[in-house]
């Protein structure tokens, strides 16, 4: 065990350890440092991973009741919660164990403990029995965020966070969901499927702010149905915690009177980046006050040999940025003149129906006062959306005026988390909207609606009868 | 025994000068004035003396790293009493080093912080208006182009690979021929000399390496025109001769050159378009005030021109002493940048050697240089005989750009007056 190395990570999550084995894979020798046992960080342990896992199960429960309506009746599901738990933790421990080897013949040193800077070129690392001192002469700082933790809120085994949530200790009587965002509604899936009685609170006047509100608007509906209420413009203001249960107190529009009770509460109100405990002042990088550490377009911080990836940079906190992210930091490191700058990053909820947006959206250009057009495609008109006996989908998507550039695109409707992918890349590409709609896409597919969405902004479409057509 | 830091002298206010050769490592003895470095600036390389005494512990420069005044060097470890501590005592030094660490210094980096490397200079991109997919993008960042600049030849207008391929390569020939020198002018065959005997390669000094680009950009970029004429010093030299032996005896060698520095600076008093430079623009002459002359100095290793400043405000006695110094330095390669900066006009003298006149290029961003050659008895023809006289062979060239034949062969008459009879110097 060396205790000088040329190149440490902090964080073995995505962006993390995509960061040490590029690293290693450009010939420097690397320590990844990793508080828990099990490297891949919060996406591979207690995030994106496990909660796929719960939503396909979430999935497949629900599609089982709802071949009803077309002649097949399935018997009430036996649903065994601890089965299911051990199933998403074989899928995660698969993952985390294949990270192990792919470290291993790249000579990436996995180190446990909790690291802080000791000083610009050092850092200790303390599993708890013993602390350890490492020297190195670049760091890449992927530490990441936590779930905000309200301060309103008992201390009670009743209450969870995301990663709480992930464990399926108890899906029995009412949930209460504290924030209606991409997190709170992956597990508010998960937790009515399994048969809890759902409830979602939100202080602003849509589900998934940031959003537009049309792509929203399905999957509003489509929950409204299934959920017993659903709370915009309320907050929670006190939550009394009785052997009963929990007694919360809410305010707002969808306020109701009295106090409610719930069995469970799931509060997904945000993640605040770490940036305030790896003891960056050691080291002289800068934090700012929300816990960001400030980066440039190669992810260095203001100390020009430690840089910075992932959430504990900015947002969006999404792996998929944090990856690149990642990789950039350890080329330049490696002395390539590498550059983090994409055209656009795409965001997904994996509800049920999937929302997924990339780019400009249509509140933004609005607020900017762009001059853009759009197209919209409802999933109504998809022979494929409807043979899955599904037809509240939307395809939008919106081009700037002046070029006829796709600059961004909504998507609602399941796989729209896939469909996503095409649009972002005519967004890097600089693509017309026409190449979209000149581009051949398979029938019967989802994927169609994205060129159709571009025909309706050209008026050639023939999927659908718009009285005016340009040409 | 302590360590001592030496730092980088007064390099005349030169900043970022390259370091081309280090000429001492870990364990070498050093004594005062041992040479420790060769630097190279815009106008000639210097070494830079030792101003200390002891063993080398670290070297903290590399060859390619840049220095400025004040820049740490070595870290010796000291062994006698120096010069400096003689002159202050030794704690009150080290507050006078400044105290630069290798770690937050700009312009000197040891050699194990490789990957401390400067953030790059980011190229101006907008990701908005460009037309061009994410890997063009990569490969345009990791040749520092700017994408605006890039001419598209793809489907609607968009940027390819091939498209920054060919911007780089254009950009790459442009700069071969602008570093050759060669504007569009066919370059010299190459000859395999050793086919018609025996040849010995030698590489070009440094000196020659960095005066031979300045005199070939200046041949190519004025338009020179060289003024013949002849002095009579027959009286100045009587003078000199007669003062010679007294100087002598001071230390003072009074050369010819002395009293043509001062003639020179009484015609560029007369003619004052001859001490000035053309703007960039070409648009503007920008007169000087001063007068600070350049005197071209003989080396083992090639040529160099110091400058003496304020020849106006200054008596033979001390600008003799000047040149001597000047001179002396010029041939310990001790010059600094600062030495050989600010030059109103320059003087070659090949007087001590012979020949009878020659055509000398003009040093830009001066306009006139005036080549000297050796002085001889000719017959003269005055009155109603001839008379020997020692005439002075004098050759001026200048930007004609900047001044007219007229004015040229006036600067010359006067010149030459001047000298004929030096009590002219005094009105």
């Amino acid at each position: 065990m060396s205790d000088s190395v040329e190149l440490v990570v902090l964080g073995s999550g995505p962006g993390g350890y995509t960061a040490a084995f590029r690293a290693a894979d450009l010939g420097k020798k690397v320590v990844l440092v990793e508080r828990y046992e099990n490297i891949g960080g919060v996406c591979l342990n207690v995030g994106c991973i496990p909660s796929k896992a719960l939503l396909h199960a979430a999935k497949v429960l629900d599609e089982a009741a709802e071949l009803n309506a077309c002649g097949i009746e399935f018997g009430k599901p036996n649903i065994d919660v601890a089965k299911l738990a051990a199933w998403k933790n074989k899928v995660v421990s698969k993952l985390t164990g294949g990270l192990k080897m792919l470290a291993k013949p790249r000579k990436v040193e996995i180190v446990q403990g909790v690291a802080t800077f000791k000083s610009a070129h050092e850092i200790e690392v303390d599993n708890g029995t013993e602390k350890r001192v490492i020297k190195f002469e670049n760091a890449i700082i992927a530490a990441g965020s936590r779930p905000v933790k309200l301060p309103f809120l008992p201390d009670d085994a009743r209450i969870m966070d995301s990663t709480g949530a992930l464990a399926l200790n108890d899906v029995k009587g009412k949930l209460l969901v504290l924030g209606g965002g991409i997190i709170g509604l992956e597990m508010a899936t998960v937790y009515h499927a399994l048969g809890m009685e759902v409830t979602v609170v939100e202080m602003m006047d849509q589900l998934i702010a940031g959003c537009d509100k049309d792509i929203v608007a399905p999957l509003f509906k489509r929950v409204q149905k299934r959920y017993k209420s659903i709370l915009l413009k309320t907050k929670v203001t006190k939550v009394e915690a009785k052997d009963d249960g929990l007694y919360v107190t809410f305010e707002g529009e969808g306020a109701p009177e009295q106090p409610e009770r719930f069995d469970k509460i799931l509060s997904s109100v945000g993640r605040r980046p770490n940036g305030d405990s790896i003891g960056a002042e050691k080291a002289g990088v800068k934090v700012d006050e929300r816990g960001f550490i400030p980066v440039d377009k190669q992810m260095r911080t203001n100390v020009s040999h430690i840089f910075a990836i992932g959430d504990i940079v900015g947002n969006p906190m999404l792996a998929h940025k944090a990856i690149p992210e990642g990789r950039v930091a350890a080329e330049v490191i490696a002395g390539k003149k590498h550059y983090f700058e994409p055209a656009a990053i795409p965001s997904v909820a994996y509800t049920d129906p999937e929302i997924a947006w990339v780019g400009v959206t249509e509140n933004e250009a609005k607020a900017k006062g762009m001059k853009y057009g759009k197209g919209v495609f409802p999933w109504a008109a998809s022979g494929r959306s409807l043979s899955m006996n599904r037809d509240e989908g939307l395809t939008k998507i919106l081009v700037d005026e002046a070029t006829n550039r796709v600059i961004g695109a909504g998507i609602v409707g399941p796989n729209a988390g896939e469909l996503i992918a095409e649009i972002t890349l005519a967004i890097e590409m600089g693509c017309d909207v026409e190449d979209l709609a000149l581009t051949i896409h398979p029938h019967p597919t989802l994927s169609e609606t994205v060129a159709m969405s571009a025909e309706v902004f050209e008026g050639t479409i023939t999927d659908l009868y718009m009285p005016k057509k340009k040409a | 025994m302590a360590t001592q830091k030496i730092n980088a002298p007064d390099l005349g206010g030169a900043a970022d000068v390259d370091v081309i050769e280090v000429l001492v490592k870990v364990g070498d003895k050093i004594a005062l004035d041992t040479p420790l470095l060769t630097l190279e600036s815009d106008k000639a390389t210097m070494e830079v003396p030792s101003s200390d005494v002891g063993v080398v512990k670290e070297v903290l420069v590399n060859v390619g790293d840049k220095i400025s005044t004040g820049s740490p060097i070595l870290v010796i470890e000291s062994e006698a009493q120096t010069v400096a501590e003689k002159a202050a005592p030794a704690d009150e030094k080290k507050p006078v080093s400044p105290d630069v660490s290798p770690k937050s210094s700009t312009t000197a980096q040891p050699a194990e912080k490789p990957a401390e490397k400067k953030p790059e200079k980011t190229t101006p991109q907008d990701n908005g208006t460009i037309h061009a997919g994410p890997a063009v993008r990569r490969i345009a960042r990791e040749f520092g182009v700017n994408l605006e600049e890039v001419k598209s030849t793809g489907p609607k207008s968009r940027i390819l690979k091939e498209d920054i391929q060919a911007y780089v390569k254009e950009k790459i020939s442009n700069a071969n021929g602008a570093q050759s020198g060669n504007i569009g002018l066919p370059s010299a065959p190459s000859v395999d000399f050793a086919k018609f005997g025996e040849i010995e390669k030698q590489n070009l000094s440094r000196i020659k390496k960095l005066s031979g680009k300045n005199l070939h950009r200046n041949w190519l970029l004025v338009p020179h025109v060289t003024q013949f004429g002849e002095a009579d010093i027959s009286e100045m030299e009587q003078f000199r001769g007669a003062q010679k032996e007294k100087l002598d005896k001071q230390g003072v060698k009074l050369t010819p050159l002395v009293f043509i520095m001062k003639a020179v600076v009484a015609a560029l008093k007369a003619f004052p378009q001859f001490n000035a430079s053309l703007d960039a623009s070409g648009e503007q002459l920008i007169l000087k005030k001063y007068f600070h002359i350049g005197v071209a100095v003989d080396t083992p290793d090639g040529l160099v021109v110091p400058v003496v400043r304020d020849v106006d405000q200054k008596g033979l006695q001390q600008l003799a002493k000047e040149l001597s110094a000047l001179s002396e330095k010029a041939r310990l390669k001790q010059l600094t940048a600062n030495d050989m900066q600010g030059g109103c006009f320059s003087i070659s003298s090949l007087g001590g050697i012979g020949g009878t006149a020659f055509t000398p290029i003009v040093n830009v961003p001066e306009v006139a240089i005036l080549g000297v050659s050796k002085a001889s008895i000719k017959p003269v023809f005055e009155g109603d005989a001839f008379v020997p006289k020692l005439m002075l062979p004098l050759s001026l060239s200048y930007d004609h750009r900047v001044i007219d034949g007229a004015d040229g062969a006036r600067f010359m008459v006067t010149l030459c007056g001047l000298l004929s009879d030096i009590r002219n110097l005094l009105l």
